[in-house]
């Protein structure tokens, strides 16, 4: 098993400004590529299922503009991370309309802690205005995949 | 975009409650306390109202003293003084009104459980009914202030045991744990009446509990310690007994200590056997109870109007035996006519106890023996009140069929150590002539009486069900961080149970689990209880044996089992500690209840 810094350093995914009006569309832009790129997903459409139940059933945003929706399910056979970023703010709820940098998160059933470790990790890194700047001024996936590579250095 | 310290008002509660979480995780972590830590708290409790419960009494029967004679001057001497008619008269109307306050009282509690406190705690559910209790104890209270001969040690138990029970009701205490918490009520009332922390610890112990197993007697004793430190410091009450400093004079000694253990061996069960005919022929009397009680304490009247010594537990004699105030020709009458007295007091059915009578007739019989020895042997017998004091412990050895108990209480009553030798090997000698002589003791007949109209299924035949703890504490899976760290305040537990509307059990969050998330109040905003839920934990079912529940426990660090029925629905839970306390009461049952 990664440590929670080295998920972060190396996501499975990451989209630069996908064409998404919702938090929900991001969130089924990012699982469609999890599916896709890696051989974790053993079963897309229960995975999906519950990535969107868990994202209406309760919070999955953290201050106005950052989101980390996730689920523990037994469709996927590792701890998958994907991110994307929308510069102009997608809405996932009432109260979070504007939210630009999403981290989308699985991990297997029977790992119950995991998520709490990297979204611990995570909420430590975008903690700093600077990184989260820096992350949003980003030109390609490249430098972004940087940045967070850099940053996950510089975490606990 | 802002991540970082919330200032909004829900922001700094979550803070604070995440704040005061780890302060509870902390001091779990250092400190520890696991349920038999908590429970060793309560015993604390239950000793402490204990030693309360045996001042109030205490001072009623010296109240009641003040009104024929003066606490001062004690029951013996408060007799003495009386013109022989008021001798006669004090004890018959005590044991009147103890008859009418029984009457009277039967009308108040004609549905009520037993109050037997031995029985409550060995068979019972602990639960030892209030105003019965308090009926027993004001029949007492008239019984022994007017100068029954009998120990007002019991009713003091008995209140101390009442309390216990309540606080434990009052908590919500599983059976075995109310049963303990009981049983520490009764140490604290012993410890309190005879200043004796051990001795009291091991009474229940050995009598009651029959196992000194660390998990039972570890609450004992701190129930029993807060008992006497409490009479310490609210009576400044030290030794029961000041006596002289006996010792071993001669090797020569040891000789007649060993046949002194055959004499008490032997006096004990005459005396148990004596009391029980008495209260028979009281029985086929059929008096009513008002007048069977006046009757005993025509008897003890009776007595007293030439020797009133025989009035009340015999505290004061035994001191005056200890310490060469009485000789042995008036001793050998005391004696005689405190047994008889006793037997009236007793058989009539007159509330009390008899332990302090016992030691009062180990006293005589040691004080008789030595004397006895001395005349026809000097060097092997030099102080014949050692004898007494070694007879003490002799005698209440084979009535009590507890040797371990009879020396610690002997040691701690006189704080004598220099004759421990005899002593020890005397009561031994004493129980075992005893048990080869009648298989009852003090204590066994009562609790072998109920024990036989109680089944006793074994710990395979009980089911889970059967020690169950009713609704604990849970959560909804939606729950946020906020409601599960304010469960985790609230409630003493590490695991909290998730369940979904229809309360079926869907796992438990751990408390081991968010403890290394507590210093991120950021976290805090995005976590359900559903996020963190451990489907795999184990769960015993309510019809489970609860040897197999037991199974269930290994390897796990957790204090409880959530019960859930077959179809998934969460019943209770099943803590560790009761089942454990199931173990030890089942391997007691031989000693005590079958005995």
């Amino acid at each position: 098993m990664l440590s929670p810094t080295e998920y972060i350093a190396d996501p499975d995914v990451v989209l630069l400004d996908p064409p998404a009006r919702s938090g929900e569309d991001v969130v089924r832009a990012l699982h469609a590529r999890l599916v896709w790129g890696t051989d974790a997903v053993t079963d897309p459409p229960r995975f999906l299922q519950e990535l969107l139940d868990r994202m209406h059933g309760g919070p999955v945003c953290l201050a106005d503009e950052l989101a980390l929706p996730h689920a523990r399910s037994a469709a996927v056979k590792r701890l998958v991370l994907g991110v994307a970023r929308a510069r102009d703010g997608v809405a996932f709820d009432a109260q979070h309309t504007a939210v630009k940098l999403v981290f989308l998160i699985g991990t297997p059933r029977e790992s119950v802690t995991e998520y709490l470790r990297v979204a611990a990790a995570l909420t430590r890194l975008l903690r700093a205005s600077a990184a989260r700047k820096a992350l949003m001024a980003a030109k390609d996936e490249a430098e972004f995949r940087a940045l967070l590579s850099a940053g996950a250095a510089t975490v606990r | 975009m802002k991540v970082g310290p919330m200032t909004d008002p829900a922001g700094v509660l979550m803070r604070r409650l995440l704040r005061l979480l780890r302060w509870r995780v902390w001091i779990q972590e250092k400190l520890q306390p696991t349920e038999w830590q908590v429970t060793l708290l309560w015993a604390a409790v239950a000793g402490f109202f204990g030693a309360l419960a045996s001042i109030l009494f205490t001072a009623l029967t010296e109240d009641i003293y003040d009104w024929f004679g003066s606490r001062s001057l004690g029951i013996v001497d408060s007799m003495a003084r009386l013109p022989w008619w008021a001798r006669l008269a004090v004890p018959t109307l005590g044991g009147a009104l103890a008859g009418t306050v029984l009457t009277f009282g039967q009308r108040l509690t004609r549905r009520q459980s037993s109050t037997d406190y031995m029985e409550a705690i060995v068979i019972g559910t602990g639960r030892l009914p209030v105003r019965a209790s308090l009926v027993k104890t004001g029949a007492a209270l008239f019984s022994i202030g007017s100068g029954g001969s009998i120990g007002r040690e019991g009713p003091m138990v008995q209140l101390a045991a009442v309390l216990a029970s309540l606080v434990g009701r009052w908590r919500k205490f599983t059976p075995p744990q109310l049963r303990l918490l009981v049983a520490c009520g009764a140490a604290a009332g012993i410890a309190s009446a005879y200043h004796a922390p051990i001795g009291g610890s091991f009474f229940v112990a050995e009598i009651v509990l029959g196992t000194i197993a660390m998990e039972s007697l570890g609450p004992l004793v701190v129930s029993a310690v807060v008992a006497t430190l409490t009479i310490r410091v609210l009576t400044a009450a030290n030794v029961l007994y000041k006596v002289p400093a006996f010792e071993l004079k001669s090797p020569w000694e040891m000789g007649p200590y060993i046949l002194l253990g055959f004499v008490a061996g032997g006096l004990a069960p005459m005396f148990l056997i004596s009391l029980k005919r008495a209260e028979q022929f009281f029985v086929s009397l059929k008096l009513p109870i008002i007048a069977r009680l006046a009757l005993g304490g025509l008897a003890v009247g009776a007595i007293a109007i030439n020797v009133p010594q025989v009035c009340g537990n015999g505290y004061s004699v035994v001191v005056d035996v200890l310490n060469g105030g009485l000789v042995w020709q008036v001793m050998m009458g005391i004696f005689a006519c405190k047994w008889l007295a006793t037997m009236a007091s007793f058989g009539s059915g007159a509330p009390g106890g008899v332990f302090t009578p016992s030691l009062f007739m180990g006293a005589g019989a040691g004080l008789l023996f030595g004397t006895a020895v001395q005349h026809v042997w000097p060097v092997a017998a030099q102080d014949p009140r050692a004898f007494a004091l070694v007879g003490m412990g002799a005698f209440l050895s084979a009535a009590s069929h507890a040797p371990v108990m009879a020396v610690i209480m002997i040691f701690e009553m006189t704080l004598s150590y220099d004759i421990i030798l005899p002593l020890l090997l005397c009561s031994v000698i004493a129980y075992y002539t005893s048990k080869s002589l009648e298989g009852d003791s003090l204590y066994s007949e009562a609790l072998k009486r109920k024990a036989a109209t109680v089944p006793d299924p074994a710990l395979s035949e009980q089911r889970v069900a059967d020690m169950m703890r009713a609704n604990p504490p849970v959560v909804a899976p939606g729950a946020r961080f906020a409601e599960i760290a304010r469960m985790f305040l609230n409630v003493r537990v590490n695991n909290l149970y998730v369940v979904d509307e229809a309360g079926k059990f869907l796992g438990v969050v751990s408390l081991h689990d968010i403890k290394p998330y507590l210093g991120e109040p950021d976290l805090a905003e995005l976590v359900i209880a559903r996020d963190i839920l451990r489907e795999d934990f184990p769960r015993a079912a309510p019809d489970q044996p609860l040897t197999e529940a037991l199974a269930g426990f290994l390897g796990l660090t957790a204090e409880r089992l959530p019960v859930v029925e077959r179809d998934g629905t969460l019943r209770g839970s099943l803590a560790k500690s009761d089942l454990l306390l199931a173990l030890i009461e089942k391997q007691k049952k031989p000693v005590a209840a079958r005995a």
